[in-house]
């Protein structure tokens, strides 16, 4: 219940119009904490929500798969430079992306759950090719993407995406190669 | 025997389903493999002046040839890596039988892609090329052939995370499986993992790699023919192409050489020694693997120097120490064993020598100097041609022929004698071909041949006629044995060899 009502003062926090301005003002902000902030929100209430619908989640999403192939659906297309121009301009594409986003943590949080270790791997390898690149269009972009944004911003961006990458490229090869035979079950 | 009692007995209708899915993913990669073959001689038959190609016609060959071979032989050796490592860990037949259908949904997308439309930018699909054809194909052939690499790499990738996450459940890492804690002194020698955990760890870690790399620059191509206003670094994608391509390529025969580890020690009744010095020359391996891709860039003066020294010197030692280690140690166990030569254990025997022959002429080229002059001649083919056709391809026949043996009473005859010779002299034939090719600097990859450069490209045509009947002649034996297999149901399972 906490973490609802959490949930809930973030999501009313990122409509509020000053902040919401000033994080969309500033490409990565937008593409790398609001976006996922969102999803986050969705994630929080995920356990409430999945838990009042119960036997619905269970009919579809058994094994985790649909569910994680609309998240990687969502997310994607939120990844697309023109999506992001549009939510600035368009006011129902902006509505569009506080709406989809937290579905998408909703079902991320159901899915996560049933989708198995390999499920995980392979979600996890995929996003870290996608972000690479990301990483790779945006800071290597001769042309200016968005209208909104300057190819300046983009290029901060895609160092953005680039650290993530780097990131999650540590994190598989330390997990990899730290001894795991204390676990039995992996 | 030790390690190798570790089968299980398992009653008979479990047994019929245990190695049927290994043996389609074979009888498909041999077909392929065959059907190729026969797309590599009207290559040459063109190149020869002989058969009249239309350059188009030709280029699209070379794209399927390329990706086909490479596919094709890549399922077959996870095949045998997989029947093999089972006996290790615990692999998942879902993911197994997963990654055999998206195979086969990649190589229709990509047969449509080149042969109704028409692309053809060869299997290392270079940036900008996919999308800047000068109208040669269009986009929708593009997106097919590398959506079809995507959806392959799709079922590879799974394939690994599944082998990856066995090894590491079982041997607490990676690492481990590749025996780190015994190189470092902590767990005895013969607490080592066997040779096939040892191969099977080194190869996850460098596909895995790969096809991470490869789903980079694969999408990146999309993007670009999709909407060619976005451009990208070329250099950067020629790394990742080729990051993604030689690994691919080469890490077909460190799954093949698993049969190597597995059979001759079930024929000569030895073991197989693991010892330090053959663990540090897989660790050695797995490193090199991963960076040697850098000798397709030595023409490339703008890449860093260093990067390009180390591309030569790492690719002279790149297979050397798993070559060297295997090697010897194949010859020691063979030594005074008192070994019944058969197929399989004959084909296992020339894979190993077609791979140290191989590697001779990539050493040669792998030379900054010499690679100036030879890299694009048809030393280079030359050079895989020999590794791939009388190393990692024979591998795959000798797993066919051990199988067939083991769990059936199919028995080879004359015929199959007589095609294993037939096999290795055309193939030799077929690489010396290409060398001789390459030493009168015929340039690669062209469709068209001065009539000073045809002589060779001919008479590799008519080995390569040769090859392809030795070839039918191993596959006939192996869908015999499915047949026998399917009919009788299976007794023989790990029956005992010497
Ligand atoms: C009958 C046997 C074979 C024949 C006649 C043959 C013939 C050819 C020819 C003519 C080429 C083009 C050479 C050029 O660049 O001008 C070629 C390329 C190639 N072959 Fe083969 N080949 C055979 C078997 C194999 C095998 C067993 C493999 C690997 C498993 C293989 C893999 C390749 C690859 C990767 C290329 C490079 C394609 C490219 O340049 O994009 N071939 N082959
Ligand atoms: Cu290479």
């Amino acid at each position: 219940m906490k973490k609802t009502g959490f949930a809930f003062v973030l999501y009313i926090l990122m409509i509020i119009s000053p902040i919401r301005n000033f994080i969309e003002s500033i490409m990565i902000a937008h593409m790398l904490i609001q976006l996922p902030l969102l999803i986050f929100v969705g994630w929080l209430i995920g356990h409430f929500i999945v838990e009042k619908f119960h036997s619905l989640f269970n009919s579809w999403n058994i094994n985790g798969v649909p569910g994680m192939i609309i998240v990687v659906f969502i997310t994607m297309y939120w990844m697309i430079p023109r999506t992001l121009d549009e939510a600035l301009t368009i006011g129902f594409m902006e509505v569009f992306k506080f709406t989809s986003l937290p579905v998408a943590g909703v079902i991320l949080f159901d899915s996560w759950r049933r989708i198995g270790d390999l499920g995980k791997s392979f979600i996890f390898l995929n996003y870290l090719s996608m972000f690479g690149l990301m990483a790779w269009l945006y800071i290597d972009s001769p042309i200016q993407i968005c209208n909104n944004y300057l190819t300046g911003q983009q290029r901060i961006l895609g160092w953005g995406f680039l650290i993530i990458t780097l990131a999650m490229a540590l994190y598989t090869i330390q997990s990899v190669f730290t001894d795991h035979s204390e676990e039995n079950v992996l | 025997m030790g390690c190798l009692e570790m089968t299980t007995i398992v009653d008979k209708g479990e047994l019929k389903s245990r190695n049927s899915m290994i043996a389609t993913y074979l009888v498909i990669g041999g077909a392929v493999i065959a059907v190729m073959m026969i797309f590599g001689v009207l290559m040459l038959l063109a190149q020869g002046g002989v058969l009249d190609l239309s350059p188009a016609a030709f280029y699209q060959f070379l794209t399927i040839h390329g990706t086909g071979m490479i596919g094709a032989a890549a399922l077959a050796a996870v095949g045998l890596m997989w029947y093999f490592l089972r006996d290790y860990v615990e692999l998942s037949k879902k993911v197994f039988t997963w990654n055999l259908i998206l195979f086969l949904i990649a190589l229709v997308m990509i047969i449509v892609g080149v042969f109704s439309f028409e692309y053809a930018s060869a299997w290392t699909f270079l940036y900008p090329l996919p999308a800047l054809s000068a109208g040669a194909w269009g986009i929708i052939g593009a997106l097919l052939y590398l959506g079809g690499m995507l959806v392959l790499g799709t079922g590879f990738l799974l394939l690994y995370i599944d082998t990856g996450r066995a090894i590491i459940r079982k041997y607490g890492s990676l690492g481990k499986g590749l025996g780190w804690d015994v190189i470092s002194g902590k767990k005895d020698v013969k607490d080592a993992p066997p040779a096939t955990v040892i191969a099977s760890t080194m190869v996850t870690i460098v596909n895995t790699t790969a096809i991470v790399a490869g789903a980079v620059v694969l999408i990146m191509n999309v993007i670009n023919v999709i909407n060619p206003a976005f451009t990208f670094d070329p250099l950067l994608a020629k790394n990742l192409t080729y990051a993604f391509g030689h690994i691919f390529a080469n890490a077909i025969i460190y799954m093949g050489v698993i049969v190597v580890y597995e059979i001759l020690p079930r024929y000569t009744n030895r073991k197989w020694a693991v010892n330090k010095s053959f663990l540090i020359a897989w660790t050695m391996s797995t490193a090199f693997t991963l960076v040697i891709y850098t000798h397709h860039m030595l023409m490339d003066s703008v890449m860093p120097k260093w990067m390009l020294i180390m591309g030569q010197a790492l690719s002279y030692a790149n297979g050397i120490p798993v070559l060297v280690v295997t090697a010897y140690g194949a010859l020691m166990i063979v030594y005074k064993s008192g070994i019944k030569w058969d197929m399989a254990s004959g084909l296992a025997f020339l894979s190993m020598f077609g791979w140290s022959v191989g590697v001779v002429p990539a050493i040669v080229d792998a030379t900054i100097v010499v690679n100036h002059v030879m890299h694009n001649t048809k030393w280079v083919p030359g050079h895989f041609h020999m590794y791939m056709g009388l190393g990692a391809v024979v591998m795959l026949f000798a797993f066919m022929y051990y199988l067939a043996k083991v769990d059936s009473n199919l028995k080879p005859n004359g015929l199959d004698k007589l095609a294993f010779v037939c096999y290795t002299l055309a193939m030799i034939s077929i690489s010396a071909q290409f060398l001789v090719s390459g030493a009168i600097s015929t340039p690669r990859r062209w469709a068209t041949h001065f009539p000073e450069w045809m002589g060779p490209a001919l008479f590799g045509a008519i080995a390569g006629v040769f090859l392809v009947i030795a070839t039918s002649i191993f596959i006939t034996h192996f869908i015999r044995y499915i047949i026998v297999r399917n009919k009788t149901g299976s007794d023989f399972y790990e029956r005992k060899l010497a």
